[in-house]
C-alpha cells in the first residue's frame, strides 16, 4: 500500500500539531477477511466514536491499508491494542514519533 | 440462514441444522487450536494458573528448601510464583498467529513484552467466547427439548441474547479468520471472488458437495466461510442500528 506511510505521518503530525502529549499511538491494519461493518462497529462501541469518525476511520483502514485509530501513553495504548486484537482486528503500537513500518 | 432480526429478547435468525452443526464444529476446531498453540492447557484449572499436575520428587529427589529444581519447573508452576499468566509463547499455525498477532510490525521487543502480558488473556476470552458460540449453536436434545423442531415444524431460531452479541460477532470473526487462512485468502479481490463464485452457484442452486477430496473439500470451506460473512453482515447491521440509536445523533461520546 503506498500511500500508507504518508497517512500515518500526517496523523501522527497532526497529534503533535494538537499540542497534546500522546507519545504512542495504536494503528489498526487492512485484512481482507473483516467486514466494514464489524470494523465500524468496533470503532464506535469500544471508542465510542461518533458515525463519522468511525467510517472514516474504516474508509481509512481498508483504502489506505491502516489508520491511526487513538493515540495516548503506552499502557494506554497496549490496553486498545489488547481490545482490537480481542475484536480480530490486527492492531500495532508504536511511538507516534516513530516512521511507519513498512 | 436468514438474515439476523432484532427481536425482543436478542437477535434471531434462521440456519439451516447443517450450517449450526458446521459452525459449531469448527468453532471448537478453533479453540481447541489456540489452546495448544497459546499454550492455555499449561493451566489445568482454565483461567488461573493452579498447581500444576506434575509430580512431585520422587525417592531419593530432594526439594531444595521447599522449591522444585529448576528442570523440575513447569511454565505453570512458573507462573503461580511469578505471577505471569501469560507465557508468551508465540504460536507456529499461522491461524493462531493472525489470532494472536504481533503488536509491533519492527519492534521484536515489544511485541515479545505485549505477548507475555496479554496473550493468555486475549486467547483464553477467544476460547470461552468460541465454546459460547458453539454451545449456543448446538441443536437442541435431551429431555429439555423433545422435539429438535420449533411449533411450527422448523427448527427454532438461533437466537443471540443482546448482551451475548458482541461475543458471538467476535467468535464469527475468528472462524472466519481461520478458515480464510486455511484458504489461503491473502487479498479483498480474492475475498470477493470467493464470495461470488459461491453466491452464484447457490443463485444455480447448486449443492455443497459433501467434503471427500481436495477441490470439494475447498469448496466445502469456501461456502461455510460465506454463510460465517453472512451471518456476521446481517448481526452487524442490527447491532449498528441499535447502537446507534441509543446515541443522540452527532453526539460525541468519544473517550479521547
Amino acid at each position: 500500500m503506498g500511500s500508507a506511510g504518508t497517512a500515518v505521518e500526517e496523523d501522527t503530525e497532526a497529534v503533535a500539531a494538537s499540542g497534546v502529549a500522546d507519545p504512542w499511538v495504536t494503528i489498526v491494519w487492512n485484512d481482507p477477511v473483516n467486514l466494514m461493518s464489524y470494523v465500524t462497529y468496533v470503532f464506535e462501541s469500544y471508542f465510542g466514536y461518533p458515525r463519522v469518525k468511525a467510517e472514516r476511520l474504516m474508509t481509512q483502514v481498508h483504502e489506505d491499508g491502516r489508520a491511526v485509530v487513538s493515540s495516548g501513553g503506552r499502557e494506554r495504548m497496549e490496553v486498545d491494542v489488547q481490545a482490537m486484537h480481542g475484536f480480530g482486528l490486527w492492531a500495532t503500537l508504536q511511538e507516534s514519533g516513530a516512521r511507519g513500518a513498512a | 440462514m436468514t438474515p439476523f432480526r432484532a427481536m425482543r429478547r436478542g437477535y434471531e435468525a434462521r440456519f439451516e441444522p447443517v450450517e449450526r452443526v458446521v459452525l459449531a464444529r469448527v468453532a471448537r476446531d478453533v479453540s481447541d487450536m489456540l489452546r495448544e498453540e497459546a499454550g492455555l492447557d499449561l493451566f489445568p484449572d482454565g483461567d488461573e494458573p493452579g498447581f500444576s499436575t506434575h509430580p512431585g520428587p520422587g525417592k531419593g529427589q530432594a526439594w531444595a528448601n521447599g522449591l522444585l529444581a529448576p528442570d523440575e519447573l513447569t511454565d505453570a508452576d512458573l507462573a503461580r510464583l511469578t505471577g505471569v499468566t501469560g507465557v508468551g509463547r508465540i504460536p507456529t499455525d499461522p491461524a493462531a498467529q493472525r489470532l494472536l498477532p504481533d503488536a509491533s510490525k519492527d519492534d521484536t521487543d515489544i511485541a515479545a513484552e505485549f505477548r507475555r502480558l496479554t496473550q493468555n488473556d486475549v486467547a483464553l476470552a477467544k476460547v470461552e467466547r468460541l465454546e459460547a458460540f458453539a454451545a449456543l449453536l448446538d441443536l437442541p436434545t435431551g429431555e429439555d427439548a423433545p422435539s429438535p423442531l420449533g411449533r411450527h415444524g422448523a427448527p427454532p431460531p438461533v437466537r443471540v441474547p443482546r448482551e451475548e452479541a458482541e461475543q458471538f460477532a467476535g467468535a464469527l470473526t475468528d472462524v472466519r479468520l481461520v478458515i480464510a487462512e486455511r484458504l489461503g485468502l491473502k487479498t479483498d479481490d480474492q475475498v470477493m471472488q470467493l464470495t461470488d463464485e459461491i453466491m452464484w452457484d447457490r443463485q444455480a442452486g447448486r449443492e455443497i458437495p459433501v467434503a471427500t477430496d481436495g477441490r470439494a473439500a475447498r469448496r466445502f470451506w469456501s461456502g461455510v466461510f460465506v454463510a460465517a460473512g453472512y451471518a456476521q453482515e446481517t448481526l452487524m447491521d442490527v447491532m449498528l442500528a441499535e447502537l446507534r440509536g441509543r446515541r443522540p445523533p452527532g453526539s460525541a461520546t468519544a473517550s479521547e
